[in-house]
């Protein structure tokens, strides 16, 4: 096992700070650090400066007046109508905050002769919660003259305490339950006049985009393209009738089970939450990360809002994160108006050009550059959506061809055909061989493994990332960062193999 | 139903055109009342003065916020907050002790508090640094597991020697370097954002 020659070398110090390390390389630079005490002190200097570090000593060892009312402020203040808390990254919080909310309503429902039932709201029988937003709580529940399970959306007490947000919430709500539209929920009913105000949906079985993202990370070109293209479809349809979603994102975007279905909710609700903010105290409801830049900037919004926020939920569908990222919400919002993302095929080379190419189109700050209305998006995805699924029958839109501005080194050639084909082959040969390098790297590396110190039982598709496969390890690693639970998991893992490194 | 608010919030709420700048306040208030607390107990106010001092400041600067306008781009929101609320706090402080409730403080005379201004000003960013410390150490905190996270706190906050740490941890002393240079780093990049948040002039 002895193997490498350890060097001291800063940049790896560096790299390990920035976590873009992977795993292997993770652990040889540990044994390093296990005998190197230059690097011990070097890795503490490259931290942070000295004057941070005694700073951070002494801040956090002692907050000089250990009051209710200093806690009450800087920790759980997204409760109890007490919120100044802005759209931080306060998962803890905000699960206690979900938490409460749930309970406070389930507290209000009327009671139901029906044992297996946990109350009644409306004419409906509760069985159950589905999970909770930032604009309220969705239940699961039986509608019994109809025979059919319904999903019920109950605005949440706090934002139900505003007059302006319940009309709004009544309003769009109506408004919504007009668009027919195979792409966009349908809504059976909507109620305004009890304590709780809620509205009634078919109950979908699947998951949520944002599910699946947090599960599966990137997901493949087609299923991009054939997603977006339904999300595209479907803002068509509402546009059509003067309604903008103004909230846009994977969260909003469900996939049914078994079938190819994507389904749009939440119609224009979040308007209502920013009529309730208005009366409060102007949070932000949920993330902003989806935001377009007249969004964040707060000016009047229309259709190609959404168009925006459509580019940046494809964005995250081919990287696996948003394109937006920063540690506050502040910070999101400045990156939206002031910066450009990071290229797609930057994070994942195998998305083809042209897709990049439209997602740019999307993001464009200005609201003139980008592409003008959904109906022209969908258009155009589903012709590349026939183009993905028979290359050799359907050819890319002629728009996407052209080459961009920001792309000129890309030219198709004349003959488009054979060419598409090409490339198509020359991928899929990339991919085979990258595979098969991968593979034997992995076999390679996990017999290192097996003879060193690497316990067996850490083994699993993460940990055999290994230097080679770091893009795709950066990438599991930056997509768990958007999901706190799943992130947890991995650093313990981290934590879980530092352990099997002994001194020497 | 329930239509009122608590009187107090009333006042801190506020709409602001720009989201940011929205965002910006929420941001700022949270961080910026334990600081007045903060100093106005060092000053020797009780916790309930404290309070009402910390909530005055906040109202004031609520109440300047319709008369900020977006200057030239250079001015920051967050910025022109901290100057307003370090203002204010210094009125509330030393200029005005008969705006405070009646109770058992003692204040200090006038002409020596005014000298003690400069001495109040470097007492506000040092508490303004602490929250955004503390700030910064929550996010972290809420996005490191639990053991890389102990590996920083015991040899920082608990001032436990990284031997000892590493024993309890059951790990090795390597481990607790990289372990608490990390969140360190963190932490830093985290400070700087929030106060790039407050200070910058331009991105």
């Amino acid at each position: 096992m002895k193997a490498h020659p350890e060097t001291c070398d800063p940049a790896r110090v560096d790299a390990y700070l920035a976590e873009s390390l992977g795993v292997q390389a993770e652990l040889e630079f540990l044994r390093h650090l296990e005998q190197c005490p230059v690097c011990r002190d070097r890795i503490q200097k490259s931290a942070a400066e000295p004057s941070t570090w005694s700073d951070a000593e002494e801040f956090l060892r002692d907050q000089p007046f250990d009051s209710a009312f200093l806690r009450s402020f800087t920790q759980t203040s997204t409760e109890s109508g007490q919120s100044e808390a802005g759209g931080d990254h306060e998962d803890d919080q905000n699960r206690t905050a979900a938490s409460a909310e749930i309970a406070q309503v389930l507290a209000m429902l009327s009671p139901t002769d029906d044992p297996q039932m946990i109350g009644r709201l409306g004419g409906y029988e509760v069985s159950g919660v589905v999970g909770s937003g930032g604009m309220g709580v969705v239940l699961k529940a039986f509608d019994g003259p109809l025979d059919r399970t319904v999903a019920i959306k109950v605005l949440a007490p706090r934002l139900a305490s505003s007059g302006a947000a319940r009309r709004r919430f009544a309003r769009e709500a109506k408004a919504a339950a007009t668009v027919l539209h195979p792409n966009v929920i349908v809504i059976h009913g909507v109620s305004n006049d009890g304590p709780l105000p809620f509205l009634v949906m078919p109950y979908l079985r699947g998951e949520s985009l944002q599910r699946r993202l947090n599960r599966l990370g990137p997901l493949s070109a087609e299923e991009v393209v054939r997603i977006a293209q339904q999300v595209a479809s479907g803002l068509a349809a509402a546009h059509g009738q003067g309604l903008v979603h103004r909230d846009i994102k994977p969260a909003n975007i469900l996939l049914e089970d078994g079938v190819e279905r994507v389904t749009l909710t939440d119609f224009g609700l979040a308007r209502a939450v920013d009529d309730a903010s208005m009366t409060r105290s102007g949070v932000i409801a949920g993330t902003p990360q989806y935001m377009s830049p007249e969004q964040a900037r707060g000016d009047n919004v229309d259709a190609r809002s959404d168009i925006f926020s459509l580019g940046s939920v494809m964005y995250a569908m081919c990287t696996g994160r948003p394109p937006f990222r920063a540690e506050t919400s502040y910070g999101i919002l400045r990156r939206i108006t002031d910066t450009e993302p990071r290229p797609v095929r930057d994070v994942n080379p195998n998305i083809p050009d042209w897709l990049e190419h439209i997602i740019q189109r999307l993001l464009a700050k200005s609201l003139d550059d980008r592409i003008q209305n959904a109906d022209h998006v969908a258009v155009l995805l589903r012709k590349c959506l026939s183009h993905l699924q028979q290359p050799s029958m359907a050819e890319l839109p002629e728009e996407c061809r052209t080459p961009s501005r920001r792309h000129v080194w890309w030219r198709l050639p004349q003959s488009r055909l054979r060419a598409v084909a090409l490339a198509a082959f020359s991928c899929i040969a990339v991919a085979v061989i990258f595979a098969v390098s991968q593979t034997n790297f992995i076999d390679d590396t996990s017999q290192r493994a097996g003879e060193s110190t690497v316990s067996p039982n850490a083994d699993s598709s993460q940990d055999t990332a290994t230097p080679d496969g770091w893009d795709a390890m950066q990438a599991e690693i930056d997509r768990f960062e958007a999901d706190l639970s799943v992130s947890e998991v991995d650093v313990s893992k981290l934590w879980q193999i530092q352990s099997d490194i002994k001194p020497p | 139903m329930v239509e009122e608010i608590p009187e107090t919030r009333d006042s801190l709420l506020i709409r602001v055109a720009d989201a940011r700048d929205q965002v910006a306040w929420e941001q700022f208030a949270r961080l910026y009342r334990p600081v007045v607390y903060n100093v106005a107990r060092m000053r020797g106010l009780q916790d309930a003065d404290a309070q009402d001092v910390a909530q005055q400041v906040l109202i004031a600067v609520s109440r300047a916020i319709p008369a900020w306008k977006r200057i030239d781009g250079t001015t920051r929101f967050r910025h022109w907050l901290c100057r307003i609320a370090r203002n204010a706090t210094i009125n509330c402080l030393t200029r005005q002790p008969g705006d405070r409730a009646v109770g058992g403080n003692f204040y200090l005379p006038d002409a020596v508090s005014r000298e003690a201004d400069i001495d109040l000003d470097s007492q506000l960013e040092r508490e303004y640094r602490r929250q955004l410390y503390r700030r910064a150490a929550e996010v972290v905190r809420s996005r490191t597991d639990e053991n890389t996270w102990q590996a920083f706190a015991m040899t920082m906050i608990d001032g436990i020697p990284i031997a000892e740490a590493a024993i309890r941890l059951e790990r090795s002393e390597a481990v607790v370097y990289a372990a608490r240079s990390r969140i360190m780093r963190r932490l830093r990049d985290i400070v700087k954002e929030l106060e790039a948040e407050s200070d910058e002039s331009s991105s």
